[in-house]
């Protein structure tokens, strides 16, 4: 008997040790991590392919993707292929939420990337659960600073600067470009805008006029409304467009319709301004020629530029049919960065391997950007600083006064200073080799 | 969105049906007196025979079971949903055809009277029996209704000492009892509730809530609160009854002639300035500060019709359409049940003297931005609404009463013993999803302190399609002929009840949940179900 159960016994350890031995053996150690196999690492981005904000922004997703199979062509990321899930969600919060939460449970996405808008995401982040869930929530395109509180967006890196650094910059500009002259701020009223007022407060400047107003309730007839007030204004009042594209395009097409396009000068925001939108939209070149824009990327149209140059050739072959301007600049961009996250994150990929990756060596990521990257154990926020330049008739975006000025500043009262930043070299045929 | 009409002669209906009005069912207060009787049915060619027994318990409530010639062993006890306490003339949209109360039990659940007797007779067919209880009083009356249900039980044990297993089901209020009854007494083997109702204080206050804001903008000659004793009580209630129907079909008058900016109803007094904002923001506001889904039967706040207003009408004005879809049944819920309430607890059972509205906006301020109408817009609502704001009373409870509403309807407190389900909408306007997350907390919380067991409890969720508004060739939103999934507060399908019960008697059986895996392929052909544990749905405002 004693020895029939010692035999158990060991007959029970040997399985348990050949039962351990079996596991080790057969099942990756990231097996429970969503959206992730042996071969291929599942990302996903909500975001508009339909609808207004899609004229401005649709190419995001194309552009990301184009980067991702010229990587994928080009042996992944350790092996793995990157597949890009897109979900339309019309910059619509209510849809932002359904598809977000569709990419994380039925697409089962291993991590987020590039989501757009504040209202959109905020919402999504929540209903999706992300936090919970630790869903990796990277380089959302908002400038919104609320997303740098942790505590409630502990997953999610933001890429653009905030608004409140671009009001700032501006602010300092007008100060130092057009002194004397009358400032009319025209904003849009809600987190975007707000967070522009503060900027603008935060830069001291003295604003004649403040034109808030609500999302989708500007019209034809409301923009000539203001048109003709402001006109009153002795000189040539700096009108200051802080608001979506397809708002500046209605403000310069009433501008036209009233002959009071050279009565101001116009600076429009870097959600505002993008010129090939604004044509798209049906602005006239001319109204765009002379137009002020703050900038944290080079031009799309900079051929000299070497990301420029290398994402262009990469969307000519990837992404054909498509033109390269500056939202395929920025889709391609956040793909690098997506990239560089992953094999930073190293062959071992889990969720949080990833964020601690960015955490510890994402502000030295290779980027188009001009300005620094910001990233760190305390800050999940992406670029710190802009550019100004002034678009021309074709739509080029050039440094105002012909000399290339970066600057670089805080969300809150840090100074506005020279940056010292020198951008990193674009990695070798495009291809990241980072660990 | 229906359309409502209001009727010129609703008062003159009002005051002509107080002749019936406090001509309350008063229920006998006998001791149990079964009486069964044979019946039969034919199902698939096949005869299932049963006895159907009915009675009055000694606490005055109507009880049904019935039992299969087959029987296995379980009985389902299900728990009817709220049902006013006096009685209502004819009145628009909320009773077209009046309303006396009903004391008749259910056993159970279904959209319509066939429909929950096609689930009886399919429950009976596979051998199971099925009971209800009508309870002796109408309204919210948890403690009557668990201890009719515990009546019920021994006394169909007595009847039928072959009953082994019991599984409790309810939906609503009805689920708020069958959980009371699960955790107040050792008699159920699991559990399955459907939209459950949150706690009386809770639902109550989400109610109060929606209503104060609602009068306190668009008619602030509403009473809402502190109905005097009697008649005179009665007359007032339904003179709110009519003032809210006025002022909720003028704003759907408004809206429906111009989205973009509809304008205040006469019986408002804001100032001007604030009647400059579309009043459909208003609606939007009120709704968020309550608690109200955006997603309602028609709108799913996105969609828009085709055409240059598609992107600002999901953005902008779908929102507030789907809070004030929504807010109808959340006003009739507060009218009917602040009056029952009230005469039951005997004052008034809400009280906004400390309630910070504008903190509640949170993160919403932002997010429905655009809907609300801008941020200055929304300041100067909320600036109306504050305590300190004269033209805006707000409301005293009374202590007892608040008590009684607070601390004596036997709620539930999450000490899960057996197997429990529950399913519920996503986008309810009754019972919204935060009432569920309230119930999960007080498990967990349970569970952390060594008083229950974890792993039993499983939550699923039923959504809406990702959209679903649809317009006709005017550009005009057209209200679905059935109600759309994941919203509103709308029964279960029989396909999905006939799920859920074969998991409740899996559990009942078995003493263990289905597998989150098991769970949802049960479901598998229902894109709109999910089970997430990590989906956490925002508490109401009473349970933060």
């Amino acid at each position: 008997m004693i020895r029939n159960t010692r035999m158990k016994r060991f007959s029970i350890v040997s399985s348990v040790v050949a039962l351990g031995a079996m596991v080790l053996t057969t099942v990756p150690a990231q097996a429970a991590e969503p959206g992730l196999t042996s071969k291929e690492i599942k990302l996903g981005i909500s975001t508009p392919l339909t609808g207004t904000a899609a004229l401005s922004y649709g190419k995001i997703p194309g552009a990301m993707k184009a980067y991702f199979d010229f990587i994928n062509a080009n042996g992944g990321v350790y092996g793995r292929k990157i597949k890009l899930v897109v979900r339309d969600d019309k910059y619509l919060p209510t849809l932002a939420a359904t598809q977000t939460t569709n990419l994380v449970l039925k697409d089962g996405v291993f991590a987020l990337v590039a989501a757009l808008g504040t209202a959109t995401h905020s919402k999504a982040y929540a209903a999706a659960s992300l936090a919970t869930k630790k869903v990796p929530d990277l380089f959302v395109n908002t400038g919104f600073s609320g997303f740098g509180n942790r505590t409630k967006y502990p997953t999610t890196f933001t890429v653009l600067p905030s608004y409140a650094m671009e009001a700032k910059i501006i602010s300092k500009f007008v100060k130092d470009k057009f002194p004397g002259q009358a400032v009319a701020l025209v904003a849009q009223d809600d987190e975007f805008g707000v967070d522009g007022v503060n900027g603008f407060a935060a830069g001291a400047l003295t604003l004649t006029s403040k034109t808030l107003y609500p999302q989708s309730s500007m019209t034809d007839a409301r923009a000539k409304a203001l048109l003709t007030g402001l006109s009153a204004i002795p000189g040539k009042p700096v009108v200051i467009l802080f608001g979506t594209t397809d708002v500046t395009a209605l403000i310069f097409k009433a501008a036209e319709s009233l002959n009071l396009v050279s009565k101001f000068t116009w600076i429009a925001g870097s959600v505002g301004g993008d010129s090939n939108t604004l044509l798209a939209l049906g602005v006239k070149a001319t109204t765009i020629d002379g137009v002020v824009a703050a900038s944290f990327f080079p031009d799309a149209k900079d051929t000299t530029d070497e990301y420029v140059k290398a994402f262009s050739k990469i969307n000519a072959k990837y992404n054909p049919g498509v033109s390269f301007d500056n939202v395929v600049l920025q889709g391609m961009n956040s793909a690098l960065l997506t990239v560089q996250a992953l094999r930073a994150a190293g062959k071992n990929l889990t969720r949080a391997g990833l964020i601690k990756a960015i955490e510890s060596k994402g502000s030295k990521f290779a980027s188009a950007a001009l300005v620094p990257l910001n990233y760190s154990a305390t800050s999940h926020i992406g670029y710190n600083g802009y550019w100004m330049g002034q678009l021309n008739a074709k739509g080029e975006l050039k440094p105002f006064g012909g000399m290339l000025s970066v600057v670089t500043t805080d969300s809150t009262t840090g100074p506005i200073t020279p940056s010292t930043f020198k951008r990193p070299s674009l990695p070798k045929n495009g291809i990241p080799t980072n660990s | 969105m229906k359309n409502i009409k209001i009727n010129k002669t609703l008062a003159t209906m009002v005051v002509t049906a107080l002749v019936t009005t406090l001509a309350v069912a008063i229920p006998t207060t006998a001791n149990a007196s079964t009486k069964c009787s044979k019946e039969s049915f034919t199902s698939a060619g096949k005869s299932v025979s049963y006895q159907k027994c009915t009675g009055t318990d000694a606490q005055g409530s109507q009880y049904e079971f019935r039992m299969p010639s087959k029987f296995n062993g379980m009985m389902y006890l299900y728990s009817h949903g709220i049902r006013g306490n006096h009685n209502l003339p004819k009145i628009p949209v909320i009773r077209p055809d009046g309303y006396v109360v009903n004391m008749a039990p259910e056993v159970a659940p279904g959209r319509t009277a066939a429909d929950a007797e096609t689930i009886a007779q399919a429950l009976l067919k596979q051998g199971y029996a099925v009971a209800g209880s009508g309870v002796s009083t109408q309204g919210w009356s948890i403690p009557e209704a668990v201890k009719a249900n515990r009546l019920l039980i021994t006394e169909a044990r007595s009847k039928f000492p072959t009953i082994k297993k019991v599984v409790s089901w309810g939906d609503s209020l009805g689920g708020h009892i069958s959980q009371s009854l699960s955790e107040k007494y050792d008699v159920i083997d699991a559990v399955a509730n459907l939209h459950m109702a949150g706690s009386a204080n809770s639902q109550y206050t989400y109610a109060n809530d929606f209503l104060w804001m609602f009068k306190t903008l668009f008619d602030p000659t509403i009473k809402g609160n502190g109905y005097s004793a009697g008649t005179a009580g009665y007359m007032e209630y339904m003179g709110d009854i009519t003032k809210v129907l006025t002022a909720f079909g003028t704003i759907q008058a408004a809206i429906a002639a111009n989205p973009i900016s509809p304008t205040w109803p006469e019986s408002s007094k804001v100032p001007d300035a604030l009647k400059a904002i579309p009043v459909r923001s208003a609606v939007l506001l009120i709704g968020l500060l309550a608690g109200v889904p955006v997603q309602s039967n028609t709108y799913d706040a996105s969609s828009g019709p085709a055409g240059p207003l598609e992107t600002s009408f999901g953005l902008a004005i779908s929102p507030a359409l789907g809070v004030f879809e929504n807010a109808f049944t959340a006003l009739a819920l507060a009218l009917i049940g602040n009056y029952d309430a009230e005469v039951r607890c005997g004052g008034v059972i809400f009280d906004n003297t400390a309630t910070d509205y504008a903190l509640r906006l949170g993160d919403n301020g932002d997010v429905y931005a655009a809907g609300l109408s801008g941020k200055t817009a929304t300041a100067g609502m909320l600036a109306y609404l504050n305590k300190m704001n004269p033209a805006a009373p707000r409301v005293t409870g009374t202590p007892a009463a608040l008590d009684c509403i607070k601390n004596k309807q036997a709620n539930y407190s999450g000490k899960i013993t057996v197997p429990t389900i529950t399913i519920s909408q996503t986008a309810d306007q009754v019972t919204p999803g935060g009432f569920i997350q309230k119930f999960k907390d007080l498990y967990a919380s349970n569970v952390k302190s060594g008083k229950a067991k974890p792993g039993l409890l499983l939550n699923i969720w039923n959504k809406p399609p990702d959209t679903y508004t649809k317009f006709d060739a005017a550009g005009k939103p057209v209200t679905p002929a059935l109600p759309t999934t994941g919203t509103s507060h709308f029964m279960y399908t029989n396909k999905d009840l006939l799920i859920i019960a074969k998991m409740l008697a899996t559990a009942g059986k078995t003493g263990k949940l289905p597998s989150v895996k098991t769970a949802e392929a049960a479901f598998k052909k229902n894109p709109n179900i999910f089970i997430d544990p990590d989906y956490k749905p925002e508490l109401m405002f009473a349970d933060r």
